[in-house]
């Protein structure tokens, strides 16, 4: 199975050379010391999400939290560094080096998770799972991916329809004493856990039911082409590490 | 073509689960020719899903049970072989689609099972594109299995069995999650494959009226136990059920529920300036295909979301009773379940409120090891006893069989003739048909009306799956 027509950028690529561009981009986030060069490479995130179609606005909505989350690295280092040139002193003291490491934790943080983002927006884990058994892994783990997948929007689900049953009969556990800490327990996650061991067991039938397990090796999917956007892809986390190995050789920071 | 042929023989099974006191099967004895259609039907609880399992080779590899007797497929015990291999000659299909949906891509959950067989990438394609046609889902190929309704979901369950070209097709209570519409595309699906590959189908239904048209045999269990046998040409309507009577004319009290102009839903809109009143004395049905939003008209009702335009007042006490009972199961005994919606605790207000329920001696049972019938009346019970004057039902006969139907149905004509008022979610037409005082129709464009009105207005539009006729005209 390969991407769909109209899918484009890195939704199109195949799942190792996504695998490859967040591997390239975290490593450069975490081995290089150099903030442009991880400035860059935020850029370039930003690049690749807009040309794999996925909008900036959902983009920097789903970052939302990983930004404020920055901005509370970049304001800590800031103001926990003393060192260096002094900036402004008066209630705080801030000073180059510690705007300058803040903004370097803030960069690396930002590009480790946008990174990470991406990687989930654009891979498909049906083509990751294959790419995976493809590559040697059981296909038992393999599909272990997939399920779980399955299961993260049905256990969101699940608890909010238990947490409107709840409304509904006006109970409001409290987890302010171990009795209510129980009670919590026993309303909310027994119920969840009913949902899912039933849903558990449907799975393993439709699984069983469908030879799953037979034989110690199934038929893979089909391996996929490189196309236009693998190439587009490598070429450029290939010009962000010379960016990156140039940028070490010189010593820039 | 399927690949196998398609006999089953069960001879003097009996099957036990581990914490029963009583077989669920006990003592069945039956034969299904190749290529039959057989409908199994009878109470809740009464073992139609066990046997399916029985016979689709889960039990006792997969779901542990004690077994006597046997299941022959063809000339094989199905004990004696791997459940994996039964599945080349058996398919089921469970009640939830979505339940069984293994991957993220219709095509992929296709081929799932052929991966399985080690089957060549040209072989599984075919089998695909077969399975996808046979259903009438070949446009939706590349969507994501999230994405599809629950019509869209239950055909796909069934190409990706297809893809296994099984002889033999168990279907458990297929529409229970289905529209009126979808049911009834799936019956002409189902008579397709039995006229077209001659498969041997056999499909355990509460409503057996409309699978009449396929000329079924009937089976009917009770308590495990094989009760009656009747043979194509011998169904006879009183064999399966009549609806409930229709109820006394209401004469609405005042609105209860005010639903003024809402619109909501961002991506897909469910409702634009929709607006209606649930009045004192009254019950309101609502009704529309799967995915129209009737489940979020009861929220947006009761207050769990909000409208993104007009205004709902609700000047009443709301009980709402949810689609699956285990939602709404929070403690370790019956008892004290029933103890938690009302300041009256004592023992006798608790066991008077059970027997009102059919549940009397259950006190100290837990109550997630009751049957669903059990689950579906205890929590109408809980929902009752807070007194509320507007009661919410989302899908309450779901699975239930005609007694609890009707056991419900009381229910809700008492609630209304004490002046509360019902709104009512459902795909059973027929029977809102005659229960419901005013009809809701949730689309695109809203139909609100007399039963006889909107189900007329419906049928003129060529929507004749939600008139009642399209359901008892079956024969």
């Amino acid at each position: 199975m390969t991407g769909h027509a109209s899918d484009r950028g890195l939704r199109s690529a195949t799942p190792i050379t996504n695998v490859l561009v967040l591997a390239v981009l975290v490593g450069v986030a975490i081995a290089s010391p150099s903030l442009a060069i991880r400035a860059v490479a935020l850029a370039v995130i930003l690049g690749l999400a807009a040309w794999s179609g996925v909008s900036a606005g959902s983009f920097l909505r789903s970052l939302r939290f990983v930004l404020v989350f920055a901005v509370v690295l970049f304001v800590a280092q800031a103001l926990s560094i003393r060192e260096g040139v002094v900036w402004v002193d008066r209630v705080v003291r801030i000073t180059d080096v510690g705007l300058l490491a803040g903004a370097a934790m803030a960069l690396r943080f930002l590009v480790i998770l946008a990174s990470s983002f991406l990687f989930v927006s654009v891979v498909d884990p049906d083509r990751l799972a294959g790419a995976l058994i493809r590559w040697g892994i059981p296909y038992r783990y393999g599909y272990l991916l997939i399920l779980s997948l399955r299961f993260v929007p049905f256990f969101r689900r699940e608890l909010r329809i238990v947490r409107e049953a709840q409304a509904v009969r006006g109970l409001r556990p409290s987890i302010r004493s171990p009795r209510g800490i129980r009670q919590a327990i026993r309303y909310t996650f027994v119920p969840v856990l009913v949902s899912g061991l039933m849903r558990v067991e449907s799975i393993a039938l439709s699984m069983k039911g469908r030879c799953f397990g037979l034989y110690p090796r199934r038929t893979a999917p089909q391996p996929e082409r490189f196309r236009a956007a693998d190439a587009g892809a490598l070429c450029c986390i290939g010009v962000l590490v010379g960016f990156a190995v140039i940028a070490a050789g010189k010593g820039w920071t | 073509m399927s690949s196998s042929s398609g006999a089953v023989v069960a001879k003097d099974l009996r099957i036990r689960y581990p914490d029963r006191d009583r077989p669920a099967i006990d003592g069945l004895s039956e034969v299904i020719a190749e290529g039959e259609t057989v409908v199994i039907t009878g109470p809740s609880g009464c073992g139609k899903s066990t046997l399916c399992r029985a016979v689709g080779g889960f039990i006792p590899e997969l779901i542990p049970a004690t077994v006597e007797g046997d299941i022959h497929i063809d000339d094989d015990s199905v004990w004696e072989t791997d459940s994996a291999r039964i599945a080349q000659r058996v398919g089921y299909v469970q009640q939830d689609p979505d339940a069984q949906i293994c991957t993220l891509r219709v095509e992929r959950e296709v081929a799932f099972g052929p991966e399985n067989l080690r089957l060549s990438a040209d072989e599984i394609r075919t089998r695909v594109d077969d399975g996808l046609r046979a259903v009438g889902i070949e446009h939706l190929r590349h969507r994501e299995t999230t994405d599809l309704s629950g019509g869209e979901k239950q055909r796909l369950a069934i190409a990706s069995i297809l893809a296994m070209q099984p002889g033999i097709l168990l279907l458990d209570e297929p529409t229970a999650n289905l529209d009126p519409e979808g049911a009834r595309s799936l019956f002409g699906l189902l008579r397709r494959l039995r006229e077209d590959r001659g498969m041997t189908l056999v499909i355990v239904e509460h409503r057996v009226q409309p699978l009449l048209e396929m000329e079924p045999r009937l089976l009917v269990l009770d308590r495990g136990r094989l009760v009656e046998r009747h043979a194509r040409d011998h169904i006879m309507p009183r064999d399966v059920g009549d609806g409930p009577a229709p109820g006394a004319a209401a004469t609405p009290g005042a609105a209860v529920v005010t639903v003024d102009r809402i619109s909501y839903g961002y991506e897909a809109r469910l409702f634009h300036d929709l607006s209606f009143d649930l009045r004192r004395g009254e019950i309101l049905g609502v009704i529309g295909p799967n995915g129209g939003g009737k489940t979020t008209l009861l929220r947006l009702i009761a207050g769990m979301a909000k409208p993104d335009a007009g205004s709902i007042d609700r000047s009443a006490a709301l009980g709402f009773v949810f689609q699956h009972p285990h939602h709404q199961i929070f403690e370790r005994t019956v008892g004290k379940e029933i103890a938690i919606d009302a300041a009256e605790r004592g023992p006798g207000e608790i066991e008077r409120w059970l027997a009102e329920g059919r549940l009397s001696g259950l006190v100290g049972v837990p109550p997630l090891s009751l049957s669903l019938g059990e689950q579906r009346r205890l929590t109408l019970l809980t929902a009752l006893r807070r007194r509320p004057d507007v009661l919410l039902l989302d899908e309450p006969f779901i699975g239930q069989d005609r007694r609890n139907v009707a056991w419900i149905v009381s229910r809700i004509r008492a609630h209304c003739a004490r002046g509360g008022a019902v709104l009512l979610v459902s795909h059973d037409i027929p029977l809102l048909s005659v229960l419901a005082d005013r009809l809701l129709f949730i689309d695109r464009e809203p139909v609100l009306g007399t039963p006889n009105e909107v189900c007329e207005g419906l049928r003129a539009a060529g929507r004749e799956a939600f008139h009642p006729a399209a359901w008892e005209d079956a024969r």
